[in-house]
């Protein structure tokens, strides 16, 4: 199994997590990238997400983990030549098995444009946002998991998976409570984290 | 990234499906080019539906070819996109590189369906483009129209400057080449209107002397006619997500309420060695899931087993599947049910007796309806039905024949499959006096009758298990037929229309039958005028458009209908319908 490591940026960035996964299958059909199927009466190719972005959101650390025998650097060459800028491959990993990045996801790093500052969010964290037709308040503090400077920016780490904390929520958040002017579309993702064995690991270091 | 991209993106997050905004789909052209004229096609209903259309994607690909020209795409944006743009002072931009409409030197309507002219001035007015060509001086863009509605342009050709009658592959690229010769000599926008008016196929409304006539564009080579063969990939779910594949134009079944068979005579064929290749280079180049063949009659196709043959390898080498959509019943085999594997079978009857097949000339028999017991066979556990109601010379014993097909469909599946779950669905539309069929001269039902025979069919399914039933919305059945045979008098009532809120008419939930009413009535204008039986002696709108097929056999064809008396199917041999002086029909 390959594991590439890709963005989704720029006009990519406005692709919804089901579109894409549709589109990954056709970027490695034109690509010439082989990927088993799964047995059964409605086969389907063999391809393994990290968990669904928020739409209009920058990532620079999604993965997919195809069933393929083709080698790591075919199929990363290949898949570069097949798709638009804004999801190009940046790694690849060989794994023996379906790594499960979404099932075993824990936290996410982004990076807000926004000057970095401090804020108060230990103590808790109120946001609201609409649900389905519904307003929903919830307190988002023990989704919070840290802070920090991302080279002058603000940096932040965020519950990620089944447990999952929407980063434009947060941004929404800090926008009304401290004046900012968070873009959503400028938020990036730069790194994905999991749980082995009660760690936390930066996926790139879990698939080496 | 110009200005107009970042605001763009900035109002992205507050819309539904922001991706039909984006563009950047695999397979867009080079945009950076140095070109000699730039051209911007308009599709005037929501990114999904243009994005589906084919003869879009052949005329872009076209243009985009050629090493003078550019050509970009706009599609309608939704109303609430639109209101953005508004509330942000942002014109209408094209999807490639967020340009103004405007800055564009040719911009280009694909006109599809009447309920779609609402939306053409909606896209005007959000480019901030004046919408009568004649308030539009040098500093626009030349802005022309084209696709089937073209067929009868008068009652939207004072908003365009030119119409491309027929087809566009040859006739775009004409122009084009005119209007950066007229650019470069710097012309002035009506000498550059005279010359566009010498292209065959080009109807220049302000131009047009009387008891001239503008001939329909034909492609000639059909076969050797460029394709799209790295169709553009969306980055959305589309109507038609897959690559789709021409094998021919026009139609030789000669149905007499179907516009499109007459229009896109003389029949071509491509052969099925070209059409394989196609489809290979379509999917390596894209890698769409599955191919679909699109013509009007695709199981007619002389080539279509062989077309088979020769993708099946490829097909199940790469895992994509190959659909055959609107089969005929009479060329439908067990073959076709099985490798199509598709989840509902879908025919077209028309009309519920034989007698009435027989009136419209739509050549499918009773004993071939039983065909569809092959389908059964093959594993296929629901069926969709379309009909037309309102049919010249219909009775209520035509309309409840469209039970008594469901009736017999449900015993033949249970006897075949000796269970009872098959399901059938049956819809219906009213049936649309179009130009340029042998019906065109036709009354439509009331709005009255419509509901009584939509009541009578319904009450007569109800009784029978497993048939669900729907049909299209009768009122906007009597606008597009008001639309469709309009002449120039309908011009300011579509504006009136617009004015009054009218947009997206071919949307349900936007369609408002007291805002064209009330345009008719402020322009005192009275929509019985164009529902009713025309006269046939009297002059019609669209007589000055020369489809090739002449006006004598439309007639011809309309008295048979009335005796009940059905002709032949082209490929049986020629029936003289002259839409051979405009090219060959390669089937003969
Ligand atoms: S010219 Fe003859 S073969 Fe061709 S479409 Fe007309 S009737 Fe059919």
């Amino acid at each position: 199994m390959i594991v590439l490591k890709y963005t989704k940026s720029l006009d990519a960035r406005f692709i919804s997590h089901i579109d894409l996964l549709k589109h990954i299958g056709r970027i490695l059909r034109r690509a010439g990238i082989p990927v088993k199927h799964s047995q059964g009466f409605n086969p389907h190719a063999l391809l393994f997400f990290s968990p669904p972005m928020v739409l209009g959101v920058n990532s620079y650390a999604e993965y997919v983990a195809i069933d393929t025998d083709m080698n790591g650097d075919e199929v990363f060459e290949r898949f570069n030549n097949s798709v638009p800028d804004g999801l190009k491959a940046i790694n690849w990993f060989k794994t023996d098995k379906n790594p499960n990045i979404q099932g075993k996801s824990v936290s996410a790093d982004y990076v807000l444009d926004v000057p970095y500052f401090e804020f108060d969010y230990k103590d808790g964290f109120e946001i609201t946002y609409k649900k389905k037709d519904d307003m929903v308040t919830e307190d988002i503090a023990r989704k919070i998991f840290g802070i920090f400077n991302a080279d002058g920016r603000l940096g932040v780490r965020l519950a990620s998976g089944n447990n999952n904390l929407r980063v434009d929520r947060l941004a929404t958040g800090l926008n009304e409570k401290y004046g900012k002017d968070i873009k959503i579309t400028t938020i990036a993702k730069i790194a994905q984290y999991v749980d082995v064995d009660g760690k936390e690991i930066d996926v790139d270091l879990y698939l080496k | 990234m110009n200005d107009y991209k970042k605001k763009i993106d900035e109002l992205l997050l507050s819309v539904e499906k922001p991706a039909r905004y984006v563009g950047g789909e695999w397979n867009v052209p080079d945009m950076k080019k140095q070109a000699k004229a730039k051209f911007c096609f308009c599709f005037p209903d929501i990114y999904e539906i243009g994005m589906s259309n084919l003869g879009l994607q052949i005329l872009y690909d076209i243009i985009n070819r050629h090493p003078d020209f550019i050509a970009e795409r706009c599609y309608a944006p939704w109303t609430d996109m639109g209101a953005k743009l508004r509330e942000n002072d942002i014109p209408l931009l094209s999807l490639e590189t967020a340009t103004p409409l405007k800055d564009f030197d040719v911009v280009g309507f694909s006109v599809q369906f009447e309920l779609l002219y609402s939306n053409v001035l909606y896209m005007l007015d959000l480019a901030g483009i004046p919408f009568y060509a004649k308030d539009r001086g040098g500093e626009y863009p030349i802005i022309c129209a084209g696709g089937p509605c073209a067929v009868n342009p008068e009652p939207f050709a004072p908003f365009f400057d030119c119409i491309v009658i027929g087809e566009g592959e040859e006739a775009d690229l004409e122009l084009l080449k005119k209007v950066a010769e007229g650019k470069e000599k710097g012309l002035s926008k009506v000498q550059i209107l005279e010359e566009l008016k010498k292209i065959e196929g080009v109807y220049v409304p302000s131009l047009l002397t009387e008891g001239e006539r503008v001939v329909k564009a034909v492609v000639k080579d059909f076969e050797n006619a460029p394709y799209p063969t790295k169709p553009l990939v969306p980055n959305i779910e589309i109507v038609h997500d897959r690559a789709t594949l021409e094998l021919y134009r026009g139609c030789a079944s000669g149905c007499r309420f179907c516009q499109a068979g007459y229009y896109y005579r003389p029949i071509r064929e491509r052969s099925a060695e070209k059409c394989a290749e196609y489809g290979r280079e379509m999917i390596n180049n894209s890698g769409f899931g599955e191919i679909s063949l699109c013509s009007l009659s695709t199981s007619d196709y002389t080539g279509l087993m062989d077309l088979e043959k020769e993708l099946r390898p490829f097909i199940d080498e790469k895992k994509i599947t190959l659909a055959l959509p609107s089969l005929r019943l009479s060329s439908f085999t067990k073959e076709m049910a099985q490798s199509s594997r598709r989840s509902s079978l879908t025919f077209a009857p028309e009309a519920g007796t034989q007698r009435l097949r027989n009136v419209i000339n739509k050549n499918v028999t009773d004993e071939e309806i039983g065909n569809i017991g092959r389908a059964f066979e093959a594993g296929y556990d629901s069926v969709k039905l379309y009909f037309m109601l309102g049919l010249p010379t219909e009775t209520d014993e035509d309309i409840l024949g469209i039970a008594e097909i469901c009736k017999r469909l449900r015993s033949l599946y249970i006897e075949i499959r000796k269970k009872r779950n098959l399901t059938i669905s049956v819809s219906c539309s009213v049936f649309i006096p179009k130009p340029s069929t042998p019906f065109q001269w036709e009354a439509q039902i009331s709005l009255d009758e419509m509901l009584r025979r939509q009541k009578l069919l319904r009450n007569a399914l109800r009784e029978i298990k497993g048939v669900s039933f729907s049909w299209h919305g009768a009122e906007t059945s009597v606008l597009e037929v008001v639309l469709a045979r309009g002449d120039k008098k309908l011009a300011p009532v579509i504006v009136r229309a617009y004015e009054l809120g009218a947009k997206f008419d071919s949307w349900t939930e936007y369609f408002s039958w007291d805002i064209w009413t009330q345009a008719f009535a402020d322009c005192g204008i009275d929509m019985g005028e164009y529902i009713g039986e025309i006269s046939e002696d009297k002059d019609l709108p669209w007589d000055f458009i020369d489809i090739g097929v002449s006006k004598k056999y439309l007639l011809g064809q309309r008295h048979l209908a009335y005796q009940g008396i059905t002709t032949k199917n082209c490929r049986e041999g020629c029936n003289g319908c002259g839409a051979n002086k405009l090219g060959r029909c390669t089937i003969i």
